[in-house]
């Protein structure tokens, strides 16, 4: 039992981290339109600079906030250059988001090394609770996931601007009509989702050591995680990355651990083929006008 | 917008669109309606084959011929994409893993069976050619980008079963094969004979794409293309077509992974991954898929560059990475319509596109 408990909570900060890149991508994808498969490399940008800034001598959490904003303005320069010219041919944006993706990997490699990186515990404490002890910097993840989905949450589904923004992606003429600029929209949506990723990476090398090549690992569970719970749905989002955090755990624990990346995939064309909206329902993605 | 006057196409684009293309309008107008008068396009066809024929005797080395295979081979695995995408429409980013089935076919049957290349190449070319129909089956519900992240988690499972396919696909390591059945008089060990027949299977498959192009079938695809339930209702059978250009396709890919396989005699799972996958449909964007020489424009171009460049590994994908943005902000058509527009600047007529189209993918 404890140890069940332990693997628990282990699971759950690693699912923080897809949950992170999963409701990034969800919002990118269902609300903005953009198919960025440069997501997960985002994600990798943001753990390396943690690394480098932690290994400078900066707090954790400084450095955690740093790399949040880093990736956000990466997010915004990809949106400003390289996007915005693609919204109404998402096919062009796509390919275009897996030159960047390639880029971005490779300027790592070229500005560090290919080699793994890792940063000490930055809390190094460990609660025992009850007979079991749980790695106070994981738990410390989990709560920053917490805090990070309802944000969003609240936020798309209840706060003006979620409103306006759910409002250009159902009908973008109308809602221009009305005096929403779509396009701002747009921009700031994929800064967000941008800025998720930064801490998520940021989060996601506290935990474990990460190469360049994380992000094309990630970027297909975020995807998973995005398409199960539906595009634009950030509750599904969280859900899906439960899921798939559950299935790896018991597959890792039970199954077959040489397929483990296989069932994420699997899962992903089953849902892509018979529900393309997402298993819980979503947006489907913007309309192409 | 300023349009070349034989223009059929509409770009479709929007005011953000046209902005953009403006300012390099005469370069990235889509204006290939009309073939080149034949004369031009046999000449054209005739200077390249004779470029391609005399090759290994212009004396560049044995490096330089090792990476003319390797680039003629991958045009020829990119004719099949840039039919399934430049004439159908249909994207994919897996298309590494189509030609690993004809390869690990083929080589599997060489371990297994003791087949050499000629007995195997037919049951390589027919099984990635079902393979491609099978992957295909999704574009029948669903399409655009949904399809294209199907195709990529289609090659990453590839690459898995290959991982763990213990001796039958030899794991990680991959497996070894012998060469090249001599035919009589003509022994494939001299790199210049290999050149010979990759180059033979690749003037194979320009023909093809050549006689698709212009056919009736060549039309009905990109009819599909441009609008499929304006296809469907004058009585077209748009998903037998679809699921045919994705098998031809995977004919081609077949051809392509059997032919790798014999030059390098020996493959490994990470030759068909994701990487490789991404770079194929780079090379295809960047020659531009629909024109008849475009792809092997392309495999040209991201084979050679770091070559002339002398870039490490690293910069030359940056690099590649760089020309792709480049290419589909500036030139969406591809280098292949960049040069068929500089071509109607001079001559103010228009270059060979494989038959006529109009519009973009």
């Amino acid at each position: 039992m404890d140890i069940f408990v332990q693997q628990l909570v282990n699971s759950l900060s690693v699912a923080s981290v897809t949950i992170l890149i999963g409701i990034g991508i969800t919002l990118i994808f269902g609300l903005a339109g953009i198919v960025n498969f440069a997501h997960g490399e985002f994600l990798m940008v943001g753990g390396m600079a943690t690394w480098f800034m932690v290994g400078a001598g900066m707090n954790f959490f400084v450095a955690l906030v740093l790399a949040g904003l880093l990736v956000g303005a990466l997010g915004f320069a990809a949106e400003r250059c390289l996007f915005r010219f693609t919204l109404n041919r998402p096919m062009n944006g796509f390919i275009m988001s897996i030159g960047l993706s390639v880029i971005l990997q490779h300027a790592v490699i070229r500005v560090f090394n290919e080699f793994q990186k890792s940063i000490t515990d930055p809390v190094g404490l460990v609660w025992t609770i009850g007979g079991v002890d749980i790695i106070a910097m994981r738990a410390i993840v989990v709560a920053v996931t917490a805090v990070i989905v309802a944000i969003t949450y609240f936020g798309i589904s209840r706060s003006r601007y979620g409103m306006a923004l759910r409002a250009s992606v159902s009908d973008r003429d109308t809602a221009e009509l009305m005096g929403i600029p779509v396009r701002r929209y747009v921009t700031g949506v994929f800064i967000y989702g941008s800025l998720l990723a930064g801490i998520g990476g940021a989060l996601m090398i506290s935990l474990f050591p990460i190469t360049p090549f994380t992000g094309s690992v990630i970027i297909i569970r975020g995807f998973a995680v995005s398409l199960i719970g539906g595009l634009g749905n950030v509750g599904g989002a969280v859900v899906g990355g439960l899921v798939l955090g559950l299935v790896d755990g018991l597959s890792a624990g039970y199954g077959y651990p040489e397929w483990t990346d296989a069932y994420s995939l699997v899962v992903m064309i089953l849902i892509l083929v018979l529900r393309p909206q997402g298993l819980l329902g979503g947006t489907l993605g913007r309309k192409a006008s | 917008m300023p349009m070349t006057d034989n223009s059929a196409g509409k770009t479709g684009a929007t005011p953000e669109g046209v902005r953009a293309r403006d300012r390099l309008a005469l370069l990235t107008a889509d204006n290939a309606a009309v073939p080149l008068p034949a004369g031009v396009q046999a000449i054209t066809a005739i200077l390249l084959a004779v470029l391609l024929i005399a090759l290994p005797w212009l004396g560049l080395g044995y490096r330089f011929l090792s990476i003319a295979i390797t680039t003629l081979y991958t045009a020829i695995g990119l004719y099949g994409l840039g039919l399934q995408f430049g004439q159908a429409g249909i994207m994919s980013v897996g298309h590494a893993a189509l030609m690993g089935v004809g390869a690990y076919a083929s080589a599997i049957l060489s371990v297994q069976l003791g087949l050499g290349f000629w007995t195997s190449l037919p049951f390589a070319m027919a099984l990635s050619a079902i393979v491609g129909g099978v992957i295909g089956l999704p574009t029948l519900r669903v399409g655009g980008q949904h399809y294209i992240i199907i195709t990529f988690c289609f090659c990453a499972l590839f690459v898995i079963v290959l991982t763990n396919g213990g001796t039958f696909t030899g794991s990680a390591t991959g497996l070894d094969v012998g060469s090249v059945t001599p035919l009589p008089g003509i022994n494939f060990d001299k790199l210049s004979n290999n050149y010979y027949l990759v180059l033979a299977a690749l003037f194979l498959a320009l023909a093809a794409t050549y006689l698709i192009g212009i056919s009736r079938y060549g039309r009905t695809l990109r009819a599909i293309r441009e609008n499929e339930q304006l296809a469907r209702s004058v009585g077209i059978n748009v998903d037998l077509h679809k699921l045919g250009v994705l098998m031809v396709s995977g004919l081609f890919a077949g051809l392509a992974g059997v032919l790798q396989l014999y030059y390098l005699r020996h493959i490994s799972p990470t030759l068909f991954g994701a990487f490789p996958s991404l770079y194929l449909a780079l090379m295809v964007m960047l020659g531009g898929a629909r024109y008849l020489y475009g792809p092997l424009i392309g495999a040209v171009v991201v084979n050679f560059l770091p070559e002339v460049l002398n870039l490490d590994p690293v910069d030359s994908r940056i690099a590649y990475g760089v020309c792709l943005l480049l290419v589909i902000l500036l030139l969406p058509g591809g280098v292949g319509a960049g040069i068929k527009n500089i071509c109607c600047a001079i001559r103010g007529g228009s270059e060979t596109q494989v038959g006529g189209s109009n519009g973009r993918a």
